[in-house]
């Protein structure tokens, strides 16, 4: 464990599931701002420690790392014991971890498809029951799924990924109801493009063009809009006003029709 | 929300006026084929019930059996299987295949579709059935149940259409027909991971369909309301949604009948029942929040 541990021992912790990097990394800035010490869980260990290393110089936050693999069945409850032996004071957990691309169905092999129902849906579902007990203790505690644009219809070429975010989005819709009496607040931040990773840009450009490149929003902000807003307990949350404008329009048509939008658009 | 509630009851007695019409119900007979030789069942093409031996999967599979299609029937359990195949060879000209398999296991997909490739099946339809729901599962379920749920409800239904689509592009013009439920349209907190599966299910069909679009497979999508297929389904829509629920109920085998007539006539969204019918496009059109506020009223 880390040995400055105990000094700031009295913030409140929150666990930032793919808080290396993207979006998720960008929520645990958003966090570490706030003073909230932070629990980082993410596959690769060096981009960890270098996301460990930058938040502990900038922010007077304590930042835990796990290496983990989300996508395996028995990670969530590892993780949990993890916490639930340290009684760790948890207000807030964010399942950021996802895993997306330009195409899957029809492209990627099977086992790459069912990696992405496992990260996309379960981790969610697991870390979110598991680390419940500990919400439950620390509450007003709050809950952040990170669905995306795509889980307001679906994308043919996009396929898994949407009905994924499609499943998160209704999860956390359900989940909010349940957990209501609990004094623990879901929200479901579904925002449109971020480039996160260069390809996600060119792939933005190629098929939405100028307007993609307006809707996109950066990293930072989305993080800040997503802790901010979660705090404030708000259900949906979708970063940017191009985004959002889009985001009614998506919900409004009829889904048949989106999908022949999405499906020209390619 | 008290514009919304107005025009919910005025759609739902339109509903019970065509409800009434609609019962009006012939099932599928033909029987015809009974006297042919042998030989004539060996050249029908073959349909693929995942989920085959009870339930809505059952009825599929009679009103496929009704249309001439040989059957492949999966489920789990061996003995329904078997009492499936006696019931559907003594009333059809047909062959039945079964296969015992657990499909929420990963490898069972692989299996079937290598057990289908190696004999060359005419594969026409293929049915994914198999699902798993009840009256609540998160914050109920273990976990290792809510992760069944998800293998069984979505991956199964994806695997299987994938490592099958290779058969369905051979015998084109084909069909995939997956079963997902009325719960798809807005998220159940009761039902939470039952209804986020179901809602996967949907996009699912609704994307591969554009994506197979031009090899000639047509892909539809079953969402039916309350189908009494076990005693307890019943108890728990008469419990949860009363006399509305029970007016609202479809018996299976007519489930099955419009399911497989409307996948025929590829059309991509099939909600049997007129009073469904109407509630699901209320659902639809609803904001989601409305509908899972209503859902929640309803069930706590």
């Amino acid at each position: 464990m880390n040995p400055s541990f105990n000094v700031d021992a009295t913030l409140p912790y929150a666990l930032v599931t793919g808080g290396s990097k993207g979006i998720g990394y960008a929520i645990a800035v958003s966090l570490a701002r706030r003073h909230y010490n932070l629990i980082l869980v993410a596959r690769d260990y060096s981009a960890l420690s270098a996301a460990k290393e930058n938040l502990e110089a900038t922010y007077p936050v304590c930042v835990e790392i796990m290496s983990y693999d989300l996508g395996r069945e028995e990670s969530a409850g590892e993780i949990s014991q993890w916490c639930i032996d340290r009684d760790i004071k948890i207000k807030m957990l964010c399942n950021a971890v996802g895993l997306g691309g330009e195409k899957d169905v029809l492209s990627l092999p099977l086992n790459s498809l069912r990696h992405m129902v496992n990260l996309n849906i379960d981790s969610c579902m697991a870390m979110t029951l598991l680390l419940l007990p500990l919400l439950e203790k620390n509450a007003p505690s709050y809950i952040l799924n990170v669905s995306s644009l795509a889980g307001f219809a679906p994308i043919p070429s996009k396929n898994i990924y949407s009905a994924t975010k499609a499943a998160v989005m209704y999860f956390s819709y359900a989940l909010r109801f349940q957990l209501a009496k609990k004094n623990i607040s879901v929200s479901c931040l579904a925002p449109g493009p971020v480039f996160t990773t260069p390809s996600i840009e060119l792939v933005t450009k190629k098929k939405m063009g100028w307007f993609g490149m307006q809707m996109a929003v950066s990293p930072g902000e989305v993080g800040e809009i997503a802790v901010r807003k979660t705090l404030e307990k708000q259900l949906i949350i979708v970063p940017g006003m191009l985004a959002k404008i889009s985001a009614v329009i998506i919900r409004t048509l009829p889904k048949r029709w989106m999908v022949s939008i999405y499906s020209a658009l390619g | 929300m008290k514009k919304a509630l107005a025009v919910l009851i005025a759609l739902f007695v339109i509903g019970q006026v065509y409800a009434r019409i609609d019962e009006q119900f012939v099932p599928g007979d033909s029987l015809e084929l009974a006297n042919h030789p042998f030989s004539v069942k060996d050249s029908l093409p073959y349909a693929l019930v995942a989920g085959g031996s009870k339930g809505i999967g059952y009825a599929i599979a009679e009103a496929l059996a009704s249309r001439h299609y040989n059957l492949i029937l999966i489920a789990r359990g061996y003995d329904s299987l078997v009492a499936a195949k006696n019931k559907l060879e003594a009333l059809y000209p047909i062959h039945v295949e079964i296969l015992s398999y657990d499909l929420s296991k990963e490898e069972s997909a692989r299996e079937i579709a290598g057990w289908c490739t190696a004999r060359n099946i005419r594969l026409k339809i293929l049915c994914n059935v198999a699902g798993l729901g009840g009256e609540k599962d998160y914050l109920t379920l273990s976990l290792d149940s809510l992760r069944y749920m998800v293998n069984l409800n979505l991956e199964s239904c994806m695997a299987m259409s994938l490592l099958l689509l290779p058969l369905l592009e051979k015998n084109a013009p084909s069909y995939i027909l997956n079963v997902a439920s009325m719960a798809a349209f807005a998220p159940i907190p009761s039902k939470n991971m039952y209804s986020a599966t179901k809602a996967a299910v949907l996009y699912f069909s609704y994307s591969l369909r554009f994506q197979l679009k031009e090899k000639k497979i047509s892909v539809s999508c079953l969402a039916p309301g309350p189908v009494f297929t076990k005693p307890s389904i019943k108890e728990t829509t008469k419990k949860s949604l009363g006399w509305f629920g029970m007016q609202m109920a479809v018996p299976p085998k007519k489930v099955g009948e419009k399911a497989v007539k409307k996948t025929l006539k590829k059309k991509m969204i099939i909600v049997p029942g007129t009073l469904s019918n109407i509630c699901s496009t209320v659902i639809r059109v609803l904001p989601n929040r409305w509908a899972a506020a209503i859902y929640s009223g309803l069930g706590d």
